[in-house]
């Protein structure tokens, strides 16, 4: 009987498991919303992951405060197993405050310096999709000031009683899941920093900008995963590398651009990581990534999340095309899903049972699991799923 | 000559070339006392005519689209002081916004600026509106189009729900309703009722265009 990390290592090389590993990420929301419709509380315990999301990274995202048994509840697993514990956001962060505030919203200074307008309606103002109205960098010179926070050097990026043997013998012991190294990518950090309209912009008209802010990236990225990756080598299952860089039409970026300009410097990260035993590297993005998937395989990446089918991924074809060159996870329709019933198990049967037998795909829904999902639907889900995982 | 010059112009434009060129021909065809709506309609409607077109033909992205829009805006700062002129000519009103409880505005600004280029007017009533406002808005600016915009699957919803209140004021017959944003999907608009969904804004454009007789 295999753990839930071999499975999920195995599918990962493209092996076959004992029983085929599901994983999800459950958005804050709608947990909030289970619990009123009967998840028992004290069945869904707060544990102390909440280092490594939030303001650690360039996600803007309120912190996530654990509630990990409530995976195992439903029989999936969620992404964020074991993660070592590095910081590859800006420190010091900035002091999150609310702003200003009206009837309908509140404006909120986040920890990487953007600031957020949420909207009041909600139930839970502060785990609304937010809007950006300010981004921090807006040109060298603020690209200058904001990179003073961005030092690989800085000891807070470590824990404090960081030590190669004792870390390596507590990834050898404490595994929940599969470990997980998670950062930001050259298109990512810019778009979150930037904003998307600026960033892709600045590709025309300020060229040298940007490739100074490449340039940087790499040396910052390699610098501050160094230390961690060449302790743990491969027991680092996974690489997340988080870019969200396309939309339904495509990606953000032209591949002309993404060629001339970011490839160079994917291909030096991955060189980086593969020299150390890490090859499993995982590209989050939602939208449109098929113009761009040959030069994601240039650049080293192995792997694809969440597939998003509104935006024209589809599993299948990218298996058939592609082979073993990607392990593949999500691209169940969350709307589909999200419907229950009829609709969620054709979802489901026209999918998995295919992509099961020929390997290299972890099923989960093609991005986190909203809040239009009642507690009753997902149950309803996570039985139909556990029914067909065993081969 | 004048021909020439917006020739230039709009492949400038079109193929994304240096921005001060584009104004530097732009102040050309000025000095060169060529009419606004012909610079308009030689020049920045044929130029941006290409961007769209390279955009739905897959050799430009969202980056192309936006760089275009930024150096249309730079154009239309420029003719501002002429703009008047046009007055006569515009297309129809289209009102737009992005639905209550979504925040995101990166399409429908495209969109309202391919649409202004493309001849329009363009009531853009911002991001997370009201369903009412958008019916106030149609009433009052005797809009021919309203544009919903919504990227989150949780907020589209309230697209139906705009339906229904267009339905109610007994106006739904005198606008046409289209649909824009990640979420929605043609199968959607056909439920909700809506007349059409569009994948980008560059096809948004293009639709309303065609409704209009273009």
């Amino acid at each position: 009987m295999s753990t839930n990390r071999e499975r999920f290592k195995q599918v990962l090389h493209h092996r076959k498991p004992d029983i085929l590993p599901w994983v999800e990420i459950i958005f804050e929301e709608t947990l909030m919303r289970w619990f009123r419709e009967g998840l028992p509380a004290d069945e869904v315990s707060v544990i102390g992951y909440e280092i490594g999301r939030g303001g650690t990274f360039f996600t803007n995202w309120p912190i996530f405060k654990g509630f990990g048994k409530v995976y195992d509840r439903f029989g999936c697993q969620s992404f964020f197993g074991s993660m070592p514990l590095i910081d590859v956001g800006p420190v010091p962060r900035f002091k999150q405050r609310k702003l200003s505030e009206t009837e309908k919203h509140a404006d909120y200074l986040t920890e990487t310096g953007a600031i957020v307008r949420r909207p009041k309606r909600g139930d839970f103002e502060f785990y609304a999709m937010p809007q950006f109205i300010e981004f921090p960098v807006k040109d060298k010179k603020t690209w200058e000031e904001y990179k003073t926070r961005l030092n690989p050097e800085d000891p807070r990026r470590y824990p404090k009683d960081w030590e190669r043997e004792g870390y390596i013998e507590r990834f050898e012991t404490y595994q929940k899941g599969p470990t997980l190294l998670r950062f930001n990518g050259f298109y990512g950090f810019g778009a979150e920093l930037m904003s998307i309209p600026r960033f892709v912009t600045a590709f025309y008209k300020d060229p040298e900008l940007i490739r100074e802010m490449l340039e940087y990236w790499e040396y910052f990225t390699i610098e501050t995963i160094r230390e961690v990756v060449e302790t743990l080598k491969n027991r680092i299952d996974v690489i997340y590398w988080w870019e969200d860089m396309a939309e339904r039409h495509g990606p953000c970026i032209s591949p002309k651009l993404f060629r001339e300009f970011l490839l160079p410097h994917y291909k030096r990260v991955t060189g980086f990581l593969k020299k150390n035993g890490i090859d499993r590297i995982m590209f989050d993005s939602d939208g449109n990534l098929n113009p761009l998937l040959d030069e994601i395989i240039e650049a080293g990446c192995t792997g694809l999340w969440p597939l998003e089918v509104n935006s024209g991924m589809v599993a299948l074809e990218i298996k058939q095309k592609y082979g073993d060159k990607f392990f593949l996870i999500g691209n169940l329709d969350k709307r589909e899903l999200a419907k229950g019933g009829e609709a969620m198990r054709k979802e489901v049967d026209s999918k998995v049972p295919i992509l099961k037998e020929l390997g290299g795909y972890i099923p989960s829904a093609d991005h986190v699991i909203h809040v239009e999902f009642s507690l009753d639907c997902f149950r309803e889900y996570s039985e139909y799923m556990k029914s067909i995982l065993p081969y | 000559m004048g021909n020439d010059i917006l020739e230039v112009f709009a492949n400038t434009l079109g193929n994304l070339e240096n921005g001060e060129k584009l104004k530097e021909l732009l102040m050309n065809a000025i000095d060169a006392k060529i009419p606004v709506t012909e610079i308009i309609e030689k020049g920045l409607r044929k130029g941006l005519e290409t961007i769209g077109n390279k955009y739905e033909g897959g050799e430009y992205f969202l980056s192309e689209l936006l760089y275009g829009s930024d150096l249309t805006n730079a154009v239309f700062e420029i003719l501002k002081p002429y703009l008047q002129q046009l007055e006569a000519d515009v297309k129809g009103t289209i009102v737009v916004g992005t639905v209550r409880g979504d925040m995101h505005d990166i399409g429908k600004n495209v969109f309202k600026m391919f649409a202004e280029a493309s001849g329009f007017k363009v009531v853009d009533l911002g991001v997370d509106v009201d369903p009412e406002l958008f019916i106030n808005a149609v009433e009052e600016k005797k809009a021919e189009i309203l544009g919903l915009s919504a990227l989150l699957t949780t907020t589209i919803s309230e697209m139906e729900m705009v339906l229904e209140k267009l339905n109610s004021a007994g106006i739904r017959n005198k606008v046409r309703v289209i649909l824009g944003g990640n979420a929605v999907s043609a199968e959607f608009a056909e439920e909700i009722g809506a007349d059409a969904a569009v994948l980008d804004a560059v096809q948004g454009v293009q639709l309303c265009k065609e409704w209009m007789g273009e």
